[in-house]
């Protein structure tokens, strides 16, 4: 079963930090992404660009409306992401806690859905 | 390069929903992604919120929370990776994701580095 690991901490955190603090965390993060790559588990994962890049769309009445921003302004903001494939909820909760900003900021697991169209259909 | 289209809408609008209703949905949904073709790099439908579960590890202790990071009047439901040749064509595509007429398409660009 998959499940999508959502990794939100604040932005400032990270800005905050000396370089050799950055670095250390960003080793740590390339240490987990290589364990779970090496556990057969990894199916995705992003880093994603700062918020101040992020633009969000929505179609009302025909007509597409964008805007800068994030949906929600939130204290803590999602900075990333792992897809995990693993055998049970507990697996993923074990792993969602190795990831390095589950120290600074919180991760969200979030079961995925399979085949809903074939299940259904 | 890389953009995550997150989907966010109201879930209980969708669990409201029939049987049928639902398969529409997932027929838009499917549509959308055969004209996207190759401009889809992956996508998952989540499940609804009251299935999350929060990890965080504080002081070396961790500490799990049912339920999601924040509690929002629309929810991250589902998303689509996006592979395209700029922010601007990501928004085109993202105004055709049938979430985007009843909710919001957020778009978050990928960094670089492989980090994850």
């Amino acid at each position: 079963m998959q499940y999508m690991l959502l990794i939100y901490d604040e932005e400032v955190n990270w800005a905050g930090m000396s370089e050799a603090d950055r670095n250390a965390m960003m080793a740590e993060y390339f240490q987990f992404t290589e364990d779970l790559r090496k556990s057969g588990k990894h199916v995705a994962g992003d880093a994603l660009q700062p918020l101040s890049t992020a633009k969000s769309v929505r179609v009302r009445d025909g007509s597409a409306q964008t805007t800068d921003g994030p949906f929600a302004e939130t204290k803590e903001a999602l900075g990333g992401y792992y897809l995990v494939d693993v055998e049970s909820e507990e697996e993923a909760l074990e792993w969602a806690a190795k990831i390095p900003s589950a120290r600074i900021g919180t991760i969200e697991v979030r079961p995925v859905v399979v085949f809903p169209v074939e299940a259904t259909a | 390069m890389k953009v995550l289209a997150l989907i966010w809408a109201d879930e209980s609008g969708w669990e409201r929903l029939s049987d049928g209703e639902r398969r529409e949905w997932y027929g838009k949904y499917r549509a959308f992604a055969e004209a996207a073709g190759g401009k889809l790099a992956g996508g998952d439908e989540l499940a609804p919120t009251r299935a999350a579960t929060t990890v965080r590890v504080r002081d070396g202790k961790t500490t799990v929370t049912d339920g999601p990071f924040a509690e929002t009047r629309e929810q991250l439901g589902g998303y689509f990776v996006l592979d395209v040749e700029s922010l601007d064509e990501a928004t085109k595509l993202a105004a055709k994701i049938p979430g985007a007429r009843h909710g919001a398409v957020e778009l978050r660009e990928a960094a670089e580095e492989e980090a994850a």
